[in-house]
C-alpha cells in the first residue's frame, strides 16, 4: 500500500519526539551516541576507581621502609594493573565518553556515522576490560609492567597465564579503539552541519580528530608487537628469542611507536576541552584558534617521531639518540604554543571562576610542570640519570593527572548540565578542586626528589636510612588526599542527580552548538539541523561579532525524509561476547576458541545484513562528497598500512639473522608464487568489472564477476596452502628459525585478509543470487572492492620483498 | 524510534566518474607485464647491482596503478588521497626507521 510522503515525514518526526525507551534492554541494544557516551563514562569511572584502589595499596606499601603489607609478586601485579587500567580502561575511555556524547552535538549531527559499530566498540571495550581484570579472579593478574618488556614477558620468565591475559586483553581493546577511531574520523569529516567548515570546527572537535588519527595509526604497531609476543608465548616462534637471532629491543620499539602517540591520545582530549572552557568563561574567543589547531596537528605528527626517547638507556647509538633527542625538543614547541594561547585568551577576559574554569586553569599550571620535566628527558645524558627512577613516575603523573585528569574533570563539570540536565554544586566542586591540587602536588612533587636521590621505580620496598622515608610517607598521605577529592566528586555527582538544580539549555552562555539544544538533548539531538554562522557559531548567533552585529538568520536545512534515527541492535553485544569467549578459550581449550569464533562470525554476519536495506542514515553522502562507508574504508586501509608496514619491516629487519636453515633462497618457489601473484592481480580486474556491472545494473555480469573474484581469491589461498605444506615438509615451520616465524606470520596474516575478502565477496554474491543486490548497493561492492584491492597491493609489496629481493 | 521505512528508496546511488572497462583491462595488462619483468630481472646477471632499486620501483609502480585505477583514487575527492597517503607515508618512514634501528640492512651506529 502506498504511503503519502507527508505522512511518512510526520511519522518520522513523531517517532523522533517519542520518549526515549527505558529499561535494561534499551541500554543493551542502544546505538544512541549519547547513551553510549554515558556507558563509556560510567564504565571508565568504575575502572578508574579500581585503578585508584590499586594505587592506594601501592602507596600504603611504600609508606614506610621494609613494609610487608603486600608481597613483591602482588606489588608487581598492582603496578602493572594500575598502569594498564588507568591508561586503557580509564583515561582513554573517559575521552571516548566525551567524544561519543559531544562530537555529534558539537558538529550538528544526529548521531555518529556508524551507530552500531559504535555500540560494538563499547561492548568490546567493556568485555575486554572485564577480561583483563578477571585475571585477579583466577589468581593470575598481569605482572610484567604496563609496557610488558620482553624478555620478562616471554613464557620462559613468565610461565603463568598472567601475561596471556594482558596480551589477549590489549589486542581486544585495540580492536575496539581502532573501530571507534574510524567511526569518529568519518563522523567528523563527513557529518558536519552545513557551513561548519573544518576551520570553523570547535578546537575540541579538532583535537578529537587528531586523537582518532593517532589511535588508528598507533595501535597497529603495538598490535603487531602483541601478535609476535602471543606467537612466541603460544606457538614457540622466535620474534623476541635472542638465542634464535631475535631481538628483545624490537618489542620496545613496537611498544613505544604506539606508546608515545598514546601520551597524546591521553592528553589532547584534555587540551580540546580546555580550549572550549577557557573562552567560555573568559567570554573571549580562543586566542589564535587556528594556531592552536595547527599545533595540535603538529603534536600528532611529531608524536610518531619521538618514541625512542623512551629507549635512550638501551644504547641505540649517537645518531639515533641525536635524532630522537632533537625530535623530542621540537615537539615541545607546539605544546608551548598552546599554553601561551590559553594564557592570551585569559588576558583581558571577563573571567567567571566556575569549577570548570578552575580545572582548566589547573591544567595549564600543572601540565606545564609535567611538560617541562618531559623536555628534560629529551637530553640523553640527563635521561640516563632519570630513567627508571621515581623522577619519571613524577613526570608522567604530572602529565596524566595534572594534564589528562584535570582536563577530564574540567569537561565533566562543564558538560555535566548538558548530559544530566542538572547542575553540580559549585562550592563543593571548588573544595574538591583545591583538595585535589594540594594532594596531587603532595603526592607527586616529592617523587621528583626521591628519583633524583636514587629511588628506583617498581621496587616493592626499601630499607631505612636512605633519606626516602619522609617523602614516601608524604606521598602516601597525598595519594589518600587524591582519593578523598575523587570521593567528593562522586558525592557531588550523586547529589546533583538526586537533588541538583535543573540546568537550562545554555547554563554557561556557551559558544558551540551543543548548547543550542535542551539539557539533556532529545534523542534526535536537534529539532532542525542547526545553522552555522562561523567559528563559535552559537555565540555569534546570540551576541553577534566583536561589534555586536548579529548574522542574518539562516533557514533550517531541509530534511525531506524527516528525522531518521537508527534502530537498536543486540548484535554488537553478541559479537563482542563471541570475541571474548574466543579469547578466554585461548586460555582454556581449543573448542572454546572455535565456539567463540563461530559466535563472532554468525553475529558479524547478522550485524552486516541486519540493516542491509535500513542504513543508519538516510543520506550516507557527507561533506566530503563521498559515502560514509567508503570514507571509513579508506581510513581503515590507512590503519592497515601501519599494520602490514610494521610486519614487513620486521621481516626485513630480521632478514639473514636465522641461525639455522632452511633459508629463503633454499626454499622459496618463485615460479609458483609468480602464478599466484598473477592470479591475485587478475582477481582485482574481476573486482572492478563486478563493480562496473553493479553500477550499470547488469546483474548477470555482476554475479559472474563477483563469483570470479571470490574464486580467484580461493585459488590464491589454495596456492598458499600448498606452499605452506611444502615448506613444512622441507623443514620450515613457525618454530624452525627466525625466517620461518616472520615468513609464516606475515604471509599467514595476509592470507587471513584474503580469506576475509573471499567471505565478503561470497556474501555479496549470495545477496545477488537472492535478488538483494542492485544498483543502490554499488557502494557496498565498491567498499568490499577497496578492501580486496588493498589486499592485492599488500601482496605486490610482499611478493617483491619476500620472494624477489635477493 | 526508527523510521526506516523509506530509507532504502533514497539510499545513495552515487556513481563517480570511474575508468572505462578498456582502461581496467589495459591496467591489468600492464600489471601482468611488470610482474613478468620483475621476475625476469632477478635472473639477469648484469642487473644484479641495481636489482633491488629496480624491483622496488616496479613494485611501487604496480602499487600506484592499482590504487589509482582499481581503487579509483584518481577519480575520487582529494581528501580520500590524504586519508590514505598520509598513513602510507608514516608507515613507510616508520618501517625504514625500524629496519635501521633493529635490523642489519642499514647501520646508524
Amino acid at each position: 500500500m502506498a504511503v503519502h510522503p507527508a505522512a511518512l515525514r510526520q511519522h518520522a518526526v513523531d517517532a523522533a519526539h517519542a520518549p526515549a525507551a527505558t529499561g535494561v534492554w534499551s541500554w543493551i541494544t542502544t546505538v544512541d551516541h549519547k547513551r553510549i557516551g554515558i556507558l563509556y563514562g560510567v564504565t571508565a569511572l568504575a575502572f578508574f576507581l579500581i585503578g585508584g584502589l590499586e594505587a592506594l595499596i601501592i602507596r600504603l606499601q611504600l609508606a614506610r621502609p621494609n613494609n610487608t603489607l603486600v608481597s613483591a609478586d602482588t606489588f608487581n601485579a598492582l603496578f602493572t594493573m594500575h598502569g594498564t587500567t588507568m591508561v586503557f580502561l580509564a583515561i582513554m575511555p573517559f575521552g571516548s565518553a566525551f567524544f561519543n556524547y559531544m562530537i555529534p552535538l558539537m558538529i550538528g549531527a544526529r548521531d555518529v556515522a556508524f551507530p552500531r559499530l559504535n555500540a560494538l566498540s563499547y561492548w568490546i571495550f567493556l568485555l575486554g576490560g572485564l577480561f583483563i581484570n578477571a585475571s585477579f579472579l583466577v589468581g593470575a593478574p598481569p605482572d610484567g609492567g604496563w609496557f610488558g618488556y620482553t624478555s620478562l614477558t616471554l613464557r620462559q620468565f613468565s610461565p603463568g597465564m598472567n601475561i596471556d591475559f594482558w596480551v589477549l586483553g590489549l589486542q581486544i581493546l585495540g580492536v575496539s579503539s581502532v573501530m571507534a577511531g574510524v567511526n569518529f574520523i568519518t563522523t567528523i569529516l563527513n557529518m558536519r552541519a552545513p557551513g561548519l567548515t573544518l576551520m570553523r570546527m570547535p578546537v575540541f572537535i579538532w583535537m578529537s580528530l587528531v586523537v582518532q588519527f593517532l589511535v588508528v595509526l598507533a595501535f597497529p604497531p603495538i598490535t603487531i608487537g602483541l601478535v609476535f609476543l602471543m606467537f612466541d608465548r603460544f606457538f614457540g616462534t622466535h620474534f623476541y628469542d635472542v638465542a634464535a637471532g631475535g631481538d628483545v629491543i624490537l618489542w620496545q620499539h613496537l611498544f613505544w611507536i604506539f606508546g608515545h602517540p598514546e601520551v597524546y591520545i591521553l592528553i589532547l582530549p584534555a587540551f580540546g576541552i580546555v580550549s572550549e572552557v577557557l573562552p567560555t568563561f573568559a567570554r573571549k574567543p580562543l586566542f589564535g584558534a587556528p594556531v592552536v589547531i595547527y599545533s595540535g596537528v603538529l603534536i600528532g605528527f611529531f608524536g610518531f617521531g619521538v618514541w625512542a626517547h623512551h629507549m635512550f638507556a638501551t644504547g641505540m647509538g649517537p645518531v639515533a639518540d641525536a635524532v630522537f633527542s632533537v625530535g623530542t625538543m621540537l615537539i615541545a614547541i607546539p605544546t608551548g604554543v598552546k599554553i601561551f594561547n590559553w594564557l592570551a585568551t585569559l588576558w583581558g577576559g571577563s573571567i567567571r571562576p566556575t569549577v570548570a574554569f578552575h580545572y582548566a586553569a589547573g591544567l595549564v599550571a600543572l601540565f606545564t610542570m609535567g611538560g617541562l620535566s618531559g623536555v628534560m628527558h629529551s637530553s640523553p645524558p640527563v635521561d640516563l640519570q632519570q630513567t627508571d627512577s621515581y623522577f619519571v613516575v613524577a613526570h608522567f603523573h604530572y602529565v596524566l593527572i595534572g594534564g589528562s585528569i584535570m582536563g577530564l574533570l574540567c569537561g565533566a563539570y562543564y558538560w555535566w548540565p548538558k548530559i544530566t540536565g542538572r547542575l553540580l554544586d559549585e562550592r563543593l566542586g571548588k573544595v574538591q578542586f583545591w583538595i585535589l591540587v594540594a594532594a596531587f602536588n603532595l603526592t607527586f612533587f616529592p617523587q621528583h626528589y626521591l628519583g633524583a636521590i636514587g629511588m628506583p621505580r617498581r621496587i616493592y620496598t626499601y630499607g631505612p636510612g636512605r633519606g626516602w622515608e619522609f617523602w614516601n610517607l608524604m606521598s602516601t598521605v597525598g595519594a589518600f588526599g587524591i582519593g578523598f577529592s575523587i570521593l567528593l566528586f562522586l558525592i557531588n555527582a550523586v547529589r546533583s542527580l538526586r537533588h541538583g538544580a535543573i540546568a537550562p539549555a545554555d547554563p554557561w552562555d556557551g559558544r558551540t552548538l551543543e548548547w543550542r539544544t535542551s539539557s539533556p538533548p532529545p534523542v534526535h539531538n536537534f529539532d532542525a539541523i542547526p545553522p552555522v554562522y562561523g567559528r563559535d557559531s552559537f555565540w555569534r548567533e546570540k551576541h553577534g561579532d566583536s561589534r555586536g552585529r548579529k548574522p542574518a538568520p539562516l533557514p533550517p536545512r531541509p530534511e525531506p525524509h524527516g528525522i531518521h534515527l537508527p534502530s537498536g541492535s543486540v548484535w554488537p553485544l553478541v559479537m563482542a561476547l563471541g570475541i571474548i569467549i574466543a579469547a578466554a578459550g585461548a586460555l582454556i581449550a581449543l573448542p572454546v576458541v572455535i565456539a567463540g569464533a563461530l559466535i563472532t562470525v554468525v553475529a558479524g554476519w547478522s550485524f552486516a545484513l541486519e540493516h542491509h536495506r535500513n542504513p543508519a542514515h538516510v543520506d550516507q553522502v557527507g561533506n566530503l562528497g563521498v559515502d560514509h562507508r567508503k570514507l571509513a574504508m579508506w581510513v581503515f586501509l590507512g590503519s592497515e598500512c601501519l599494520f602490514f608496514g610494521t610486519m614487513i619491516a620486521t621481516y626485513l629487519a630480521y632478514k639473514g639473522r636465522s641461525l639455522v636453515g632452511p633459508h629463503p633462497h633454499e626454499i622459496l618457489n618463485i615460479p609458483l608464487t609468480t602464478l599466484s601473484t598473477f592470479d591475485l592481480l587478475m582477481s582485482s580486474l574481476l573486482m572492478v568489472l563486478a563493480l562496473h556491472a553493479v553500477q550499470n545494473g547488469d546483474r548477470a555480469k555482476a554475479r559472474l564477476w563477483l563469483f570470479g573474484t571470490a574464486f580467484f581469491g580461493l585459488i590464491f589461498l589454495g596456492f598458499q596452502a600448498w606452499e605452506f605444506t611444502e615448506f613444512v615438509h622441507e623443514g620450515l615451520t613457525l618454530q624452525q628459525n627466525l625466517f620461518g616465524s616472520t615468513f609464516f606470520v606475515l604471509t599467514g596474516f595476509h592470507g587471513g585478509h584474503v580469506a576475509l575478502g573471499v567471505a565478503l565477496l561470497t556474501t555479496l554474491w549470495i545477496l545477488d543470487l537472492r535478488g538483494r543486490l542492485d544498483v543502490r548497493d554499488a557502494v557496498k561492492v565498491e567498499v568490499v572492492g577497496l578492501y580486496w584491492h588493498f589486499v592485492d597491493v599488500v601482496w605486490i609489496v610482499i611478493f617483491t620483498v619476500l620472494y624477489l629481493i635477493p | 524510534m526508527s523510521t526506516h521505512g523509506h530509507a532504502a528508496a533514497t539510499q545513495d546511488s552515487h556513481t563517480p566518474d570511474h575508468a572505462s572497462v578498456a582502461t581496467y583491462v589495459r591496467v591489468a595488462l600492464i600489471l601482468t607485464a611488470v610482474t613478468a619483468l620483475e621476475v625476469g630481472v632477478i635472473y639477469i646477471r648484469f642487473l644484479t647491482p641495481i636489482v633491488v632499486p629496480l624491483l622496488l620501483v616496479m613494485a611501487a609502480a604496480k602499487f600506484v596503478l592499482v590504487v589509482m585505477f582499481f581503487m579509483h583514487l584518481r577519480y575520487d575527492p582529494r581528501p580520500l588521497t590524504g586519508v590514505f597517503v598520509g598513513p602510507l607515508i608514516i608507515a613507510t618512514l616508520l618501517a625504514l626507521a625500524l629496519i635501521a634501528l633493529v635490523g642489519t640492512l642499514l647501520t646508524l651506529h
